[in-house]
């Protein structure tokens, strides 16, 4: 380690991206809603105002309630199935669990849009494939999106879709980092396959577990696209989450105080989760 | 009936091993149909974008016997889809070059220089990552902070915002590949008279280039498929990206599926076509950047 303040030359065109991106919106944006906002320019200094116009507006709280639900939903669903496909990709030869990992992970990494439009068109279209499934095997055709329950059960599905690829690769990756002795030792001892999984290999996918969890959570609290192609947040308002409402309210009511000041709640939100983030992902300095 | 019992319940025991593999089959067929179901909505799609409107309505759904056409992209290209294609190209490519110019300097500096605040700034780039996942959230402050630049619906705009929502994660793949470079290299290459700059030249650079293509992979797929910034920031359609484009199309084709799969297997050719070329270097990248160690 050479002590140098080159070092500052070398990080400093980053930190000003980042700066002038990622953190200095931040403080502007709250600036500005301290600001009655006209015709998307601050006007006069209100203080508090839009968070308190926020506050009082009486779709918040269930919006609110709603985005816990989904988001509670969507990420316990996906680390269980994650996690019950993350141990069987792992015990699968090296080959056929490279292939599958893959294909796994195909859902993740192609866009959100992309993805929710064809889920879409495969599970919900009343001419799609599963719409003939389900009538092949004697039911009525369903319109899921037409009452509330359904459209929240299908945008979860979609959300847990979208996301299992990621859980199961970081899972993976923890699996292989436990050592086959433990599983070989635990085993002489007599404990069957379900003792060695809630004794052993659980406990020491604590860490990335957790980060999962963190990760899962910001980034389906945080989803706009899914809702807005899935649903477009109806039936009603049956599906609309926080994010969703944030991009509404700022480009469809064009009322860019309140969408503002519920972003600013929301980042306020996301930084409790950055800080257990942080405090998880172990780095070294 | 309790001897009988006591003995099935032995002999189970003792022939366990040949019922775990009956079971082992049955979860590995359970598993192979959630398999199949993650990439069934993708094969399902791309063969609609295929057929013409007479397949399209047919019910039941026609599998593979239709006759191919390709009037759903005739129709999606006069739409404008390639100009929406290639401006995605471009700011996903200037999104990659500006990610990589900048991360790979600061990740050179952070692991091997000693400085103050080190720790401090460092912490700030882990807090980046999630805090980028979670963008969304910021975006309705970037707009207007934006908007107050007239920086808005400029070409400049996009690139900037994928690079450094893309950049942590990016600096935290490159270091973690630079941790793994000997110091003695270094060393031995300032004893030659080497510069700071020309070790992160001749000694460090051609050392990381795995790690520099698994980050450039991950910002430009990350940059291809943002959708919120992506229509917030740029409403004229000569700016109008690929994922914007996509969801207008929903408005304006409605239900007619043809386009809107055609335009869907446009936007995910790209992406798959890197993934089967180098997927194995993306699983690295995606899991350095997302656990460490």
């Amino acid at each position: 380690m050479r002590p140098s303040a080159t070092a500052y030359i070398y990080i400093a065109p980053a930190f000003a991206l980042l700066l002038f991106v990622l953190f200095s919106p931040v403080i502007y944006g709250f600036w500005f809603t301290l600001f009655r906002i006209e015709y998307g320019a601050p006007t006069d200094f209100i203080g508090l105002g839009n968070y308190v116009r926020l506050i009082e507006d009486p779709t918040l709280l269930p919006t609110l309630s709603r985005s816990g639900v989904f988001t509670a939903a969507c990420v316990v669903f996906t680390i269980i199935i994650a996690m019950a496909l993350a141990v069987w990709i792992n015990r699968l030869p090296a080959r056929t669990a490279f292939i599958v990992q893959m294909v796994v992970i195909v859902p993740w990494i192609i866009s959100a849009v992309v993805a929710t439009l064809l889920f879409r068109w495969v599970f919900v279209n009343d001419i799609g494939v599963a719409s003939y499934i389900i009538q092949l095997m004697g039911f009525d055709a369903v319109q899921p999106l037409n009452n509330p329950t359904g459209a929240m059960v299908l945008l979860v599905a979609v959300s847990v879709w979208k996301r299992i690829g990621y859980a199961v690769l970081v899972l993976l990756a923890g699996l292989k980092s436990i050592p086959d002795d433990y599983d070989e030792a635990a085993r002489i001892d007599g404990a069957n396959n379900w003792q060695i999984f809630r004794m052993i290999t659980l406990p020491l996918l604590k860490t990335p577990l957790l980060l999962i969890a963190i990760v899962l959570t910001l980034s389906t609290f945080n989803t706009v696209e899914t809702p807005l192609v899935m649903t477009g947040g109806g039936p009603g308002d049956a599906t609309r989450i926080l994010a969703m409402d944030v991009y509404e309210r700022a480009f469809t009511n064009y009322d860019l105080g309140s969408a503002t000041a519920l972003a600013i709640i929301m980042f306020a939100g996301n930084i409790l989760l950055v800080m257990s983030y942080v405090r998880l992902a172990r780095w070294q300095a | 009936m309790s001897t009988i019992t006591l003995s099935s319940a032995a002999r189970a025991r003792a022939t366990g091993r040949h019922f775990v593999p009956r079971l082992s089959w049955l979860w590995s067929g359970l598993f192979g149909c959630l398999v199949i179901l993650n990439i069934a909505p993708l094969i399902w799609g791309i063969l609609t974008s295929f057929k013409g409107q007479a397949d399209l309505f047919r019910f039941p759904p026609a599998f593979v016997s239709f006759t191919p056409t390709l009037e759903n992209y005739e129709r999606v290209f006069l739409s404008g889809f390639g100009g929406n294609l290639g401006i995605s190209l471009v700011n996903a490519l200037a999104a990659v070059v500006l990610a990589l110019v900048l991360g790979l300097p600061a990740a050179y500096a952070f692991d091997r220089f000693n400085f103050p605040l080190r720790r401090l700034l460092f912490l700030a780039v882990v807090a980046s990552i999630p805090l980028s996942i979670g963008a969304a959230a910021l975006l309705i402050p970037n707009y207007v902070y934006f908007a107050s630049l007239g920086l808005t619906n400029t070409p400049i705009v996009l690139p900037m915002l994928y690079a450094a929502h893309q950049l942590p994660m990016a600096i935290w793949v490159i270091k973690g590949t630079i941790e793994g470079i000997p110091r003695e290299l270094d060393e031995a290459a300032t004893a030659d008279g080497c510069t700071t700059f020309q070790i992160l030249r001749y000694v460090i650079l051609p050392l990381v280039r795995p790690a520099l293509g698994a980050a450039a992979i991950l910002v430009f797929v990350g940059s291809w498929n943002e959708f919120v910034a992506s229509s917030v920031m740029v409403d004229s359609p000569s700016l109008r990206t690929v994922q914007p484009a996509i969801y207008s199309f929903i408005g304006f084709f409605g239900r007619e599926w043809g386009p809107l799969t055609a335009s869907a297997t446009l936007a995910i050719l790209p992406i798959l076509i890197i993934f089967a070329l180098f997927g194995r270097l993306m699983v690295s990248g995606l899991t350095k950047g997302s656990v460490k160690g």
